[in-house]
């Protein structure tokens, strides 16, 4: 219809939102990453100009560089394993058998669960004296407890194995829609041709699914690089910082170093490694 | 018969994934029932040997307050949300006008924004005008995400409402204000049950914005009260997983309830993971 002056009109509230609470502080990280930025300095407003100070500062830390990689080994790991059980769900689900309905319900749990329920469940789970020893101490598969979260180097596969499980309902409901697209004509008739299951899923479904696929890898790659609440709730980031990701490193120099400055530079590299991960999937895409 | 039975066999397959899925629900649950000895038993119970509601009741009792601030919280997130997306819904599925690619392509980049890259300047921003200790904050902070996710589902449902209503009601004599109060919400009913569950799903699961902006405890989500729960020395786990329960069972009861709504709401917003 037209009618522009209308339209935004009733568009301005959400532009409005969107830009004073979302996209200028996402800017204002910029400026904050470029200056000295404590608290003290915040409050009397002497923060210097540090140019790239911060970003220098965090290269040459091995704290930041451990982040770095644990960040990267995290998503790889994670969108690896939850794209993959997501998919074998999907096909698993794309015919009509009695009950469905529910269990594809039940399958959403981990998505609809709040954060702080299997963060606690996790830590729970992980700890030295906790279910996962219990379990593998009973059948002696190990002899004294691992300690899942507690040190070594172990703390960054844990909480990696925490996220797949909660990452499966997206790429489940994502590759599942997309399957319903798919004509089931093709299906049959491929069938009658003689092919098998995994020859359909292989020549078939894979290659029609092809956009549906990149857009949940890139969308899986988005919110795993940025995941917080997860691994601040089962590690903080410890013990002694080895299980840090660019967010929950950025959170603790803010909010426990009240290091602004720093924490937003860790921001933007955050930021920097989505768009890059996002342009390589999307060149993918448009090279095959 | 034998074709029913063949059918059967997949809803097995499939039951044994979900089980899986959901065993992590299972252990919380019971853990609640049992006492800290108990839950620590090696191997693990399977069915809590000598279940008692003492801890449920225990963790109803101390945790009611953060349960009052987390309904407070999500019913704020859940008004400002609809507020504003409902009328930039309703701008984008049925005007043309020139900055409508440029306004869609800020709305679904804010709606992937990490949370943590707009938290540090927000609490700045927050402490100098009054908004930390003070629910709009956490409110405000949400909503930030919230809207853009609402704005898109409810686009993808007004589309599909008939210009030619719209277009009567304007030969009428009706104005867009009208149309929008009149037409347009009433039609867009079940995609306004289907944004409101989803928004109310995620300002229920909020744990940074909260952690981040209200320090006083009186004013704290139950996220945050279990999460205070965690830090505490010698955590008394069986009523930390009972607090959890309660606190999971608005989701979980939607969930079950809504589960298609929630499918065809992920799929158009594709929001959290």
């Amino acid at each position: 219809m037209k009618g522009t002056k209308v339209a935004y009109f009733f568009l301005l509230p959400a532009l409005l939102y969107v830009l004073l609470f979302g996209l200028y502080p996402l800017l204002y990280n910029v400026s904050l990453s470029l200056r000295d930025v404590t608290f003290i300095t915040y409050i009397q407003g002497t923060a210097r100009f540090v140019g790239l100070g911060n970003y220098r500062e965090l290269f040459a830390n091995p704290i930041f560089q451990r982040t770095f990689s644990n960040t990267l080994l995290f998503t790889g790991l994670s969108i690896l394993f939850q794209f993959t059980i997501g998919f074998l769900l999907a096909l698993l689900f794309n015919r009509s058998f009695p009950l469905k309905g529910v269990l594809q319900s039940l399958i959403m749990v981990p998505w609809v669960l709040p954060i702080i329920v299997s963060g606690s469940f996790f830590r729970w789970f992980f700890s030295d004296n906790g279910m996962l020893n219990g379990f593998l101490l009973a059948f002696r598969l190990i002899e004294r407890p691992i300690p899942w979260i507690t040190s070594g180097h172990l703390p960054i596969f844990s909480v990696t194995m925490a996220n797949i499980w909660l990452g499966i309902p997206f790429n489940f409901v994502l590759l599942y829609t997309g399957l319903q697209g798919i004509p089931e004509e093709l299906l049959e008739s491929a069938e009658i041709d003689g092919a098998t299951g995994w020859q359909k899923v292989l020549f078939i479904i894979t290659p029609l699914l092809r956009p549906v696929i990149l857009a949940t890898l890139t969308l899986g790659c988005i919110f795993t690089v940025k995941v917080f609440d997860l691994v601040w709730i089962i590690t903080q980031g410890g013990p002694g910082d080895v299980s840090h990701l660019f967010s929950t490193l950025s959170y603790s120099l803010a909010f426990n170093k009240l290091h602004f400055g720093k924490a937003s530079a860790v921001l933007i590299v955050m930021v920097l490694v989505v768009a890059l991960l996002t342009a390589l999937l999307n060149l993918f895409q448009r090279e095959v | 018969m034998k074709r029913k039975h063949h059918r059967w066999k997949w809803t097995v397959y499939a039951l044994i994934p979900t089980v899986i899925i959901i065993l992590p629900l299972y252990f919380i649950a019971i853990a609640g029932f049992q006492s800290v000895a108990e839950i620590f038993h090696k191997p693990p119970h399977l069915f809590p040997p000598n279940p008692t509601l003492a801890y449920y009741r225990d963790a109803f009792v101390t945790l009611s307050l953060y349960l009052k601030n987390s309904v407070i919280i999500a019913l704020g997130v859940l008004c400002v949300t609809l507020l504003v997306a409902l009328p930039s819904a309703f701008a984008l599925a049925k005007f043309h006008f020139t900055l409508k690619r440029p306004a869609s392509l800020i709305l679904a980049f804010t709606q992937v924004l990490p949370a943590t890259a707009v938290i540090i300047p927000l609490f700045l921003i927050f402490n100098r005008i009054g908004l930390i200790n003070n629910y709009l904050g956490v409110i405000f902070g949400i909503s930030v995400f919230t809207i853009p996710f609402a704005t898109i589902v409810l686009n993808a449902y007004i589309q599909a409402i008939p210009t030619g209503l719209m277009e009567a009601a304007l030969i009428d004599g009706a104005g867009f204000l009208r149309i929008f109060l009149s037409i347009i919400l009433p039609l867009a009913s079940p995609a306004i049950a289907t944004a409101s569950i989803l928004t109310l799903i995620l300002a229920w699961g909020d744990f940074i914005f909260a952690l981040s902006f209200l320090k006083e405890r009186t004013l704290q989500p139950m996220s945050i009260g279990l999460y205070n729960f965690i830090g505490q020395y010698g955590v008394q786990w069986n009523k930390l997983l009972a607090g959890s329960m309660i606190f999971a069972v608005f989701p979980l009861v939607v969930a079950l309830l809504a589960g298609k709504a929630i499918v065809a709401g992920l799929t158009a917003g594709a929001f959290k993971e």
